[in-house]
């Protein structure tokens, strides 16, 4: 009888992390395989097989996916057709009509995913208290039914002014198209998204729309292949939101799956903090092309409840994640006699000058080889030799033009990246009001750990932490989570005159819907728990703030009082004495998933301690370097020191130190604070 | 003066840039009136001890650059007399050149004693004491708009100079507001005045002053680059607002443009003088709407800093309503600026083929309802429309998008309209063959038809009837606004401009923006573009014949035969 395990895998566009963990001992490995875009299941399956034994068992199996949005990306969807109310046939044409670069007299707006020669009007109209103020006329579907075999429709999206007040007319839109049309699926905006915007909605509704029949294809197949490895549901997907739900779950709303791939990072670093006692972390990722900067704040990832993708708007629930270009693939370029880095990259293809696989331009990764940063021959773990000296050769032809030696280049060029990696975290940070300095900075991905020092410094931070694993950290992330369903209603009033029954009825009603999907995904009723928030906002404005709410009953004073004090933290004051508006309900239901914690890794003893130059602010210094596993727990290092590991490099400047914390992640602290 | 080394540089440039986005977001966060955090009627800026500007963020690209003028003001009304601590406000129109809505706040930025810089941050109040509250729509002189402000010190050495506070409170409707914004200004200063230190806490000025005149010189010579590309000559193009919204008469707009080795030279010769109503602009205000249009053709895509605009020079006339002076009226000094701007850049489009475009519908086209009652209290609607934009040399011009001077505003959805106000959202569409027939066509307008289902007041402002967005190379003007009035009775009026007037219950107002010029010869359009126009509902049947000669049935089916050949 072989080992149970609980397996996660992200999919990126190169590699595939896959990180398993003993269901019984919560030992983790990471494993890494080449992703197969063309069948992104493949490099699971591949990859598990690796990893698992023929005599072991996979228990729960968690992805992030990347079909969707690929589906998105490439718009490989499926042809929609949408139905709108007479009169708003436009909306999804002429969107929010702001302009999306305002120096620009040539910018289009993103490509609607169902043109507007594909949308169909009805006549019918709602009032916003939900009245009818026209009745529907159904046979103005019969345009729609004539056209739906000549113009190979896959999917239909209807979207009705004030559906989220009634949804009647949304109803028998759709039974009229289903009789005619069976065997098309039909999407209901006020099921997709029952909250008010009709473009926002709508766009949201198309997506499903567009998507869903992706998606589901994908996840059937999955479902399929694996279903001798994982009997009995196993087989789960990360979402947005950064909750997960059964594969079967995410064939109903595929929506959720959008995102899936880089939350993991996040969920990664609530688990950080649960485990290391810090309430406050700023994550960054960075690997080769892009920089993914999330927060943790007071132990809760921060999210939000609309997104945009491609340009369109859709609103769901999502983990909060700013991505700029910026990797050890940016390369180093010139303009008017002067240098640049990024956001252009070399990407893997050809990839920095180093790899000899045709590049010729400087980049990050070049410019950490030179300074001594990277190990040219044991890069990831030993399996790429990397060419330091064409990487040296291209930073020097650089230098010549400005007066500088290769090495200053180097440093210039990674110098300017970090200033840039740490405006991208700024703009999460210090632009709503969040000073970094409160924060413990946490750096994963294949390029991060090299960084994150010299962007600590920047921001003013004073700890950095390395979790265990940092290539593959995202995926170990996934494993942290537990099942989640979001629903929201509009309701819409002044606080002063909401009826506390209507609310907490409103509430109850969304909780009995999220109670029937958990107990439909197998999750016992005791494990189930809710999530309650209000969207608010003080009379005459217009955005929200979203308030949590306490279990148990509500006492509508204190909600009052906690969305001034919320308002005061984002805004930096507040007006106790104006009235305030809610704008919509939102309940999360959560299902608590059972999970070994994760244990430390065993210390091996490896290669012994080596040393080689590094440059630090221009100058070489004789330099330690470590494998990771062969720090203890008792042990201080001491910068200049590089600690080196299969996924990843970390870089420890002088008058920095390193010790290991819970869980083996390592620690990194500036001067004798700890 | 010594270079800095390239790395510095560039990690100086970047944090001019970010440090402008943090004081801006530092005015958004703690403004207190939605119109500065929601509408983003703001701008900032961090400049040198001179008053160049060095980086810039800006909420509505109106504001692109009349901001570092404002600095020069203080250092000439305050000489030496400029302390560590102090602030500087002012809002008068003819120094600034905008209504005197926006109060430009300026402080000094010291390091260890030394002067090495300013931070200014500029916000619309909403209440200035003029004789309506809000926005006034008739007024003939600035007295009638409200306080006015030449360069002021309200703090000193870091004292607020209480005297200013409450005089400001006297002379505002929305009194803890205003201050609240105020505060909210003098805090974007002191975030630009944080970081600055914290970067010459590591490089120290002298560096920071190498490095930033070597940014200057980047810009400068990027559009030098820019510039010299363009073939030498001078052009001129001249159009009509429709009136000054208080008598009647087209007043007339012309501009000269030369483009002569590595300067663009931008004359207004030829304009209307002063006039009654209130479209007059200030001089640097005007010159602000021309670095936009030259923004638009001269290296759009790259962030502005010091050094950018040198190459434009702008000769104003004495006389003229882009360069107001006491006493003319300002408060809807925009107006006027949209055509301003399809001028320069018609000017430009024999000399840029590829980035110019045709006119656009070129104005904010303002939309307004309110009223008091019980349930809501005091309510108010207001809204730019969106319209057509010209065509391209290589593509149609987008159709409702918002015009040129405004940037980031978004129409208000009939959902979130209708919860909250008595009014009904009847009909929000593309207009039909309202964008120019052209090669490339222009984008058409939107209809917005709205009901009143209480007793209400609207008001409206709508322009370009006069001289709508013209054709570009062949291309055919799009269609001017049209507004119409429906009473619940069935009468109907026809108007453009309506200052505040009580609308029954069912009174129904239909607004129609205009579309945006064509490009080139309409009977090369392709007969299958011109098809999926009509399918699309962007062009009807009838006009797909009159304007391209093309057959074509409702749902796109064209007649081959009967169509004109291309």
């Amino acid at each position: 009888m072989g080992n149970n395990y609980r397996v996660a895998a992200d999919i990126g566009g190169t590699f595939t992390d896959i990180v398993y963990q003993d269901s019984e001992t919560g030992t983790c490995g990471a494993a890494k395989v080449l992703s197969t875009p063309e069948n992104p299941a493949l490099a699971v399956l591949t990859g598990i097989s690796e990893v698992v034994g023929e005599s072991d068992s996979i228990g729960f199996f968690v992805h992030g996916t990347t079909v969707g949005l690929n589906a998105l990306l490439t718009r490989c969807g499926a042809r929609v057709a949408l139905v709108t109310n007479a009169n708003f046939r436009d909306i999804y044409t002429i969107q929010g009509n702001d302009r999306g670069e305002i120096f620009s007299i040539r910018w289009n707006k993103p490509a609607p995913l169902a043109p507007v020669e594909h949308t169909y009007t009805l006549t019918g109209r709602m009032s916003a208290e939900g009245k009818e103020v026209d009745p529907l006329h159904l046979p103005d579907l019969d345009r729609l039914v004539d056209a739906a075999a000549t113009e190979g429709y896959e999917a239909i999206a209807i979207a009705l002014l004030f559906s989220f007040k009634n949804p009647e007319h949304e109803l028998d839109a759709a039974r009229y198209l289903q009789d005619r049309l069976p065997g098309i699926p039909i999407a209901l905006s006020h099921r997709i998204s029952p909250e008010w915007r009709e473009f926002e909605r709508i766009s949201t509704t198309v997506m499903d729309a567009y998507l869903a029949p992706v998606v589901r294809q994908y996840l059937e197949t999955l479902i399929e292949a694996l279903a001798d490895r994982l009997p009995g549901g196993g087989l789960h997907v990360m979402e947005s939101n950064g909750g997960v739900m059964s594969a079967g779950a995410a064939c109903e709303t595929p929506l959720q799956t959008l995102l899936s791939g880089p939350v993991g990072g996040a969920i990664g670093g609530r688990a950080l903090a649960a485990a290391t006692g810090r309430a406050n972390l700023i994550c960054v990722d960075m690997g080769g092309t892009s920089f993914d900067a999330s927060l943790i704040v007071d132990g809760q990832p921060s999210t939000s409840n609309e997104t945009k993708l491609e340009g369109l708007p859709v609103q769901m629930s999502v983990v909060d994640i700013h991505v700029i270009g910026a990797g050890g693939g940016s390369i180093a370029w010139e303009e008017a006699e002067a240098m640049r880095v990024g956001p252009q990259s070399a990407g893997s293809k050809p990839g920095p000058v180093c790899y000899g696989l045709g590049g010729t331009e400087p980049t990050v990764s070049d410019a950490n080889l030179v300074l001594g940063r990277l190990d040219g021959s044991n890069f990831a773990g030993g399996s790429m030799a990397l060419d330091r000296s064409a990487a040296r050769g291209a930073l020097a032809a650089m230098g010549d033009r400005f007066g500088m030696s290769a090495e200053g280049m180097a440093q210039g060029v990674v110098d300017i990246v970090n200033s840039k990696m740490a405006d991208a975290i700024r703009t999460i940070t210090v632009r709503r009001g969040i000073d970094p300095r409160d924060f413990s900075l946490v750096a994963f991905g294949g390029a991060g750990p090299a960084q994150a020092t010299a962007l600590a410094e920047e921001l003013r931070v004073g700890e950095v932490i390395i979790p265990v694993h940092p290539g593959a950290f995202s995926a170990w992330g996934m494993l942290q989570t537990d099942v989640r369903h979001d629903f929201k209603e509009t309701l819409y009033g002044f606080w002063d005159r909401m009826e506390l029954s209507r609310l907490e009825d409103a509430f109850e009603a969304l909780a009995e819907r999220g109670r029937d999907h958990l107990i439909a995904e197998g999750i016992a009723p005791d494990d189930i728990s809710f999530e309650r928030a209000i969207d608010f906002r003080y009379h005459g404005q217009e955005y929200v703030l979203t308030i949590p709410l306490a279990d148990g009953p509500i006492d509508m004073d204190c909600v009052r009082n906690g969305f001034d004090a919320a308002y005061a933290r984002q805004y930096g004051h507040n007006s106790p004495e104006n009235r305030v508006e809610m704008a919509n309900i939102r309940l999360a239901a959560l299902g608590h998933l059972p999970r070994p914690e994760s244990a430390p890794p065993t210390p091996l003893a490896t290669k012994a301690a080596r040393a080689r130059d590094v440059y630090f602010d221009g100058v070489a210094q004789a330099t330690q370097i470590l494998d990771r596993n062969a720090i203890t727990t008792d042990r201080i290092v001491h910068g200049p020191a590089i600690i080196e590991e299969a996924t990843a490099t970390t870089l420890l400047p002088p008058t920095w130190q390193a010790r290991l914390t819970e869980g083996g992640n390592l620690v990194l602290t500036k001067g004798g604070a700890s | 003066m010594r270079k800095a080394d390239p790395v510095t540089t560039e990690v100086v440039r970047n944090f001019v840039i970010s440090c402008a986005e943090d004081m801006n977001a530092s005015l958004w966060r703690s403004a207190h009136s939605a119109v500065i955090y929601e509408g983003k009627d703001s701008a900032v800026a961090l400049m040198d001890e001179q008053g160049n500007m060095l980086g810039q963020s800006t909420g509505v690209p109106l504001f692109i650059g009349a901001i570092d003028v404002c600095v020069n003001h203080v250092k000439d009304y305050y000489g030496d007399d400029i302390c560590e601590g102090d602030i500087f406000v002012m809002n008068d129109s003819y120094m600034q050149g905008t209504h005197l809505h926006d109060i430009t706040a300026i402080g000094p930025i010291f390091f260890h004693g030394e002067l090495v810089g300013f931070g200014a941050a500029r916000a619309h109040w909403n209440d200035i004491g003029a004789m309506d509250p809000g926005s006034v729509m008739g007024s003939m002189n600035i007295f009638q708009e409200g306080l006015r402000l030449g360069p002021t010190r309200i703090v000193s050495r870091g004292e607020p100079i209480r005297e200013w506070y409450d005089h400001f409170r006297l002379n505002t409707r929305f009194k803890d507001a205003t201050i609240g914004d105020l505060g909210a200004q003098i805090a974007a200063i002191r975030t630009g005045e944080r970081r600055l230190a914290q970067l010459l806490d590591r490089i120290g000025p002298e560096t920071y002053r190498a490095a930033c005149h070597d940014i200057f010189e980047q810009a400068r010579q990027l559009d030098r680059a820019a510039i010299s590309a363009i073939t030498d000559g001078t052009w001129s193009r001249e159009g009509y607002l429709d009136d000054d919204g208080v008598g009647k008469e087209p007043i007339k707009v012309a501009l000269t443009l030369t483009v002569r080795g590595e300067e663009v030279i931008v004359d207004l010769t030829g304009t209307s003088g002063p006039v009654p109503g209130s479209v007059n602009c200030g001089a640097s205000q005007t010159e602000s709407l021309l670095r936009l249009a030259y923004k638009t053709m001269i290296n759009p895509d790259r962030a502005i800093t010091g050094g950018s605009f040198e190459t434009m020079n702008v000769v104003l006339p004495e006389d003229c309503m882009f360069n107001a002076r006491e006493p003319a009226a300002c408060e809807w000094y925009f107006t006027g600026l949209g055509l301003l701007a399809d001028l320069f850049i018609s000017c430009l489009s024999e000399a840029m083929p590829e980035r110019s475009t045709a006119a656009h519908y070129g104005d904010s086209m303002v939309a307004g309802f309110f009223s008091v009652d019980e349930r809501r209290g005091q309510w108010m609607s207001i809204e730019p429309t969106a319209g057509g934009w010209g065509g391209r040399a290589d593509g149609d011009g987008e159709s409702a998008l918002i015009n040129l001077v405004n940037g980031g505003f978004r129409n208000i959805p009939a959902e979130v309209m209708e919860t909250k106000f008595p009014i009904r959202l009847e009909e929000f569409s593309i207009r039909p063959d309202s964008g120019g027939p052209g090669r490339w066509r222009g984008g058409c307008g939107v209809v917005r038809r709205y009901r009143a289902l209480e007793d209400c007041f609207g008001a409206i402002w709508f322009e370009r009837s006069h001289t709508p967005a013209w054709g570009l190379n062949g291309g055919g003007d799009g269609a001017g606004p049209e507004v119409t009035i429906t009473q619940p009775d069935g009468r109907q009026e026809s108007l453009l401009k309506m200052a505040a007037r009580g609308l029954g219950a069912d009174t129904v107002v239909e607004t129609k923006t205009g579309g945006g010029g064509g490009n080139g010869d309409p009977m090369q359009r392709p007969h299958d573009e011109v098809a999926r126009d009509v399918k699309k509902g962007f062009l009807t049947p009838k006009a797909a014949w009159r304007d391209y000669g093309v057959a074509v049935e409702a749902d796109g089916t064209v007649d081959e035969a009967a169509s004109l050949p291309r």
